[in-house]
Parts: structure tokens; C-alpha cells; sequence
């Protein structure tokens, strides 16, 4: 079999496993449930009640598949060690790094499979408001899936040689500065201190900028977005993943399964 | 112990394995193996026995690649652990394994043949047969949560031969299990070595390798002490031999029970002597000298739990030894 079947079938274990979590439905549920209350919070308003329906929704989307991606990315490598599951895995003539790479993608995969469903529910609440949908909010929706993807990577990486305690508050503390930096990047080239200008300008090269993947204020407001403006936060995204999951398959390759 | 017909080849090869840990988050490294080397010959059940903590997990888990060495090489057959090529002719289940509980039987033996290569087409027979092998047939649909711990050793065997592999590593494989649940694995493992697998089985328990094993290894500390099968256990330096004699004079015996430091039972007509094996040309000489006839002649074997226990012993000494010179030595 190739290395790409090895691959398929340790990313559809990591699906199946998921599937079969009742932990995550709980947390699908309260996804889908705070998107729905952006019924409730929109009547609130008099003015812009589309806006923060929709306001509430991509931003539910894209929190819980937050929470969802630490979750469940910090425990990745963790769980199959603590239940050594992992010594009869790669025992077998599979390498470490395909290991590494078909939990990544089999995590990906849920994970989307969970915002395909708070997307349907994005969209039934819109419709049910008569709240107008167009392809901004595909494109919100598809660049919010990447961010996640590049998020799992960032928690594969802490896994593959910490804690799932660790891993998480290095993962959400990694998820809060990339979406920072953009704005720190902004403060920093308006300083006349040079050094400060420098800084910043290095903290927005050194973690991935997120607010890139965000597309919510141009979706729920009808801006225009560009082709550029989704193609290259995807090539962004991909390049991303590419090193953060090199560096995991490096830090992996080296460690002691006692 | 079992005897086996003698051949060169090694399936597995140990030369010098060392490897320490770090407890905790500690400077301090602590050396868990010493160098240890062996052989395991192709077509054997080999034990690997030792007290808890001596380094038969460690050693398993080395020559499966999950823990790399400071020091050392091994291969199995022929291939350098370091790459991952003979894997795919090897089989293992480690101690007390847990298994992903959320699939069934069938899904998890379909899982562990997707990574191991099992082509598509082979996989629902051989799945079938290897269920039927390990006596969970009826038990295939059933998800792993649902399965007793000796289904689950069992299953995990299944997963072990899931490649048809060449050498099967097993783990404390009769660990935790009721009688009955320990003689299924023991007839699985004789079968399985019958049908020409080499099995590398480690263990503390004495009675399952006496009856399972051709030879063994015996770690105490991080050190092989012992290596061998029963006709080694002779040279040990246990035992000696036992020589039977009728009409043997009383002086005679005497002088020589005082000479040859004999051990003597029974008087009159039927003298049991037990006697070094490096003395035995001597007490024959002069038993035969005096006019005695010997009766017979039996080499004394000691039995495995005494190899062992004297392993463990000498392991302690020596621990104890190294202590005190390095107690010295500050």
C-alpha cells in the first residue's frame, strides 16, 4: 500500500474516532445553537439586524471550530500515547511522519465536517430572517475552514512533543496573538521609535496572521472581495501547514514513546 | 523447558543496547539497559524473563523502534531497526494493550491491515481467518468496549499477525488472564510457532516459559545475566551430577565424600553421591578402584526458577557492589 493509503487510513480512523465522540457533538450542538440565537439578538436591534445575525453566526462558526480544533488538535498525539494505542500503530510499516500527517488530516476532516454543518445552519438561519446570502459568505466560510486547518497544525506541532495542558495554552495563546499582529503591525509603523517599528513588523512575520482568513466584515457587509483577497490567504494558509507540520514530524521523529 | 532442532540463523540480533531515561524533568539520566546483547534464532520461542523493572518492556520497545538507543544495534531479520522496512515482518502486541474500543472486532483488524499493506482483496479472508485463529468469530460485529480482557488480548494477537509476519513479539501476553484464558494464548502460541513463526515473548512468569520456550534470555537490572535453553541450564553451575553406586566400601566413601566433597544419601548396598561435574572422573575412579559398581549416572538439570533466582541474586550483588564503590569513589 502507499504511503498515501497509510495516510487515508489513520485520517479515517482519527474521523471515525471522532465521530463516534459524544463530546464533540455537545460542543457542535452549542455551535449551532449560539447561531441561532442571532435571531434573538438581532431582534433586539431596530437598525443592521441582518448584519449582526450574521455578525453572530460566522463569528460562532469560526470560535467554536476554534475551540473544537484545540480541543481535540491538543489531545491528538497525547491520547494515542497515554492509551498506548500508538506503540501497536507504529509497530507496523508505517513511519512516524505518515502517522503524524493522517491524524492532522483525519482531524482536518471532522473539522470541517463540523463547520460544513454549522455552515448549513448559518445559512437556515439566514434564510429563515430573509437576511441576504452571497458568495462572500461562501468565501468567509471556505477562508474560515483554513484557519482552522492552519490552527490544527499549530496544535499538531504542540503535541507532538508537550503536554495537552501546554499544548493548549500555547495553541489558543498562538490563535489570540495571529490575531493581533495585523493590528500590532498597524500600531507599530505609526511609533517614531524604530526599534518598536521592528518588533512589531517581526511579530507579525513570525505568527501567522489570521485576520487574513477573515472575511466576516466583508461578507455581512456586501464589500467586494477580490480573487486575491481569497487565493492568497489559501496559498497563505497551505504554506503555513506545510512548515508547521515539517517541524512536528521533526520533533516527532525524535521522541521516546516509554 | 522445550527442545528444538539447533539453527544458525538469528532472527533477532542484540549487540550492545544501551539506553537511559530522564525521570521526571531531572538532569540526572538513568541507565536502564547496560549494554545488553543476545540472539534469537529463526523458527524459536525465545523468553525474555526478568523481575518487574528489570528492562523487558524497554528492550521490546527498542527493537520496535518507539524508543531510540544511546548506544547499540540490533536487527531483525536482518534488516537494522533503525529502518522501518522490517516492520513489515514483524507482528506486535505490547502489555496490557488498549485498543481503539470505539470500532468493532472486524474494523479494527480492517484498520491494522490498511497500515500494515494487507491488499484490499486479501483483507475480509484473512480478517475471517484470523478471528476464527484466535477463537473470537462470534465476536467480530462487537465494538472492543464490550470485550473481556482476554478477547482482547486475543484480538490483539489477531492485529499482531494481521501482515502474516515473520517474527510475532509479544509482551506479557498471559498478563492478567484466568487459567483458562492463559492456556488459550499458550496453545495459540505453540500453534503459531508451529506453523513456523519465530516468537520473541517476554515475561516473569517461570511456569509459561518452562512450557512454552526453547531457550531464554534472563535480565535482572538493565543486564542479561543468563541466555541459553535447558541443556545450558547444566553448565549454569547448578546441579552437578548424580551418581548412583552399590557395594561401595564405607572407607572408601568416606575418603572420598572428604576428598571430592560429596553429597551422600542413603547407606549399605544403594549409595546416592551428588557430585561436581568437574570431580565426576575422580569419584568414578576411585568407586571403581574400591570394588563399587555404578548404577548410574544422571547430570542434575536445575530447574528455571532456580537460573533465575540466582540471576536475581547475583544482579542485587552486584547492584549492591557498585553502590558501595561508588559510595567509596565519593
Amino acid at each position: 500500500m502507499s504511503s498515501l493509503g497509510r495516510i487515508v487510513a489513520i485520517a479515517g480512523n482519527t474521523v471515525r474516532e471522532a465521530i463516534r465522540n459524544k463530546v464533540l457533538y455537545a460542543l457542535l450542538f452549542f455551535g449551532v445553537l449560539l447561531i441561532g440565537t442571532g435571531i434573538l439578538v438581532s431582534s433586539l436591534s431596530y437598525v443592521e439586524g441582518d448584519r449582526i445575525l450574521q455578525s453572530v453566526g460566522l463569528s460562532s462558526l469560526r470560535l467554536f471550530g476554534a475551540a473544537i480544533a484545540i480541543f481535540v488538535g491538543v489531545n491528538l498525539i497525547h491520547k494515542e500515547v497515554d492509551r498506548r494505542t500508538i506503540y501497536t500503530v507504529l509497530s507496523k510499516p508505517l513511519s512516524r511522519a505518515e502517522f503524524l500527517i493522517g491524524k492532522f488530516a483525519g482531524l482536518v476532516a471532522t473539522l470541517w465536517l463540523q463547520v460544513a454543518v454549522m455552515a448549513v445552519a448559518f445559512v437556515a438561519v439566514s434564510l429563515l430572517s430573509g437576511a441576504p446570502l452571497t458568495g462572500g459568505h461562501a468565501a468567509a466560510v471556505v477562508l474560515a475552514a483554513i484557519e482552522l486547518a492552519v490552527l490544527v497544525a499549530v496544535a499538531t506541532l504542540f503535541s507532538s512533543f508537550t503536554t495537552p495542558m501546554l499544548a493548549s495554552l500555547f495553541t489558543a495563546g498562538f490563535y489570540v496573538v495571529g490575531h493581533v499582529t495585523r493590528d500590532l503591525r498597524e500600531l507599530g509603523s505609526q511609533s517614531d521609535v524604530s526599534s518598536v517599528q521592528t518588533m512589531t513588523a517581526f511579530l507579525h512575520r513570525s505568527f501567522p496572521d489570521l485576520e487574513a482568513f477573515n472575511l466576516t466584515t466583508h461578507a455581512i457587509h456586501g464589500l467586494p472581495i477580490t480573487q486575491a483577497q481569497v487565493v492568497w490567504p489559501l496559498l497563505y494558509g497551505v504554506a503555513y501547514m506545510g512548515v508547521l507540520l515539517t517541524l512536528a514530524c521533526l520533533v516527532f521523529q525524535r521522541r521516546d514513546f516509554r | 523447558m522445550r527442545e528444538r532442532t539447533e539453527t544458525s540463523e538469528d532472527a533477532v540480533s542484540v549487540e550492545g543496547l544501551v539506553k537511559d531515561f530522564r525521570p521526571g524533568f531531572g538532569l540526572v539520566r538513568k541507565r536502564v539497559l547496560h549494554g545488553i546483547s543476545f540472539d534469537v534464532k529463526r523458527g524459536e520461542i525465545f523468553g525474555f524473563v526478568g523481575p518487574n523493572g528489570a528492562g523487558k518492556t524497554t528492550t521490546l520497545k527498542l527493537l520496535m523502534g518507539l524508543i531510540h538507543p544511546q548506544e547499540g544495534s540490533a536487527r531483525i531479520l536482518d534488516h537494522d531497526i533503525r529502518e522501518s522496512e522490517f516492520r513489515r515482518h514483524v507482528g506486535f502486541l505490547p502489555e496490557n494493550p488498549y485498543f481503539y474500543d470505539y470500532l468493532t472486532g472486524v474494523e479494527f483488524l480492517e484498520f491494522y491491515a490498511r497500515v500494515s499493506g494487507v491488499p484490499r482483496g486479501e483483507r475480509p479472508a484473512r480478517i475471517e481467518q484470523l478471528l476464527a485463529d484466535v477463537g473470537l468469530s462470534h465476536a467480530g460485529g462487537e465494538r472492543l468496549r464490550n470485550y473481556s480482557k482476554g478477547m482482547l488480548q486475543r484480538i490483539g494477537i489477531a492485529q499482531a499477525l494481521i501482515h502474516d509476519p515473520t517474527v510475532v513479539f509479544l509482551d506479557e501476553p498471559m498478563s492478567g488472564l484466568d487459567p483458562i484464558g492463559r492456556k488459550e494464548i499458550r496453545d495459540l502460541i505453540l500453534r503459531l510457532n508451529e506453523g513456523g513463526k519465530t516468537i520473541f515473548m517476554n515475561t516473569h512468569i517461570l511456569s509459561d516459559v518452562e512450557m512454552l520456550c526453547h531457550r531464554v534470555a534472563i535480565i535482572v537490572k538493565g543486564q542479561i545475566r543468563f541466555e541459553g535453553g535447558p541443556e545450558d541450564f547444566l553448565s549454569a553451575g547448578h546441579g552437578g551430577v548424580d551418581v548412583v553406586l552399590s557395594q561401595m566400601p564405607p572407607q572408601a566413601l568416606l575418603d572420598l565424600e572428604e576428598q571430592l566433597e560429596l553429597e551422600v544419601r542413603g547407606q549399605g548396598e544403594r549409595i546416592e553421591a551428588n557430585v561436581a561435574e568437574k570431580s565426576l572422573p575422580d569419584l568414578l575412579r576411585g568407586a571403581l578402584a574400591a570394588g563399587a559398581e555404578v548404577v548410574s549416572v544422571t547430570p542434575h538439570r536445575a530447574s528455571l526458577e532456580t537460573v533465575f533466582l540466582d540471576a536475581v541474586e547475583q544482579g542485587n550483588q552486584d547492584d549492591g557492589s557498585a553502590n558501595r564503590a561508588e559510595g567509596g569513589a565519593r
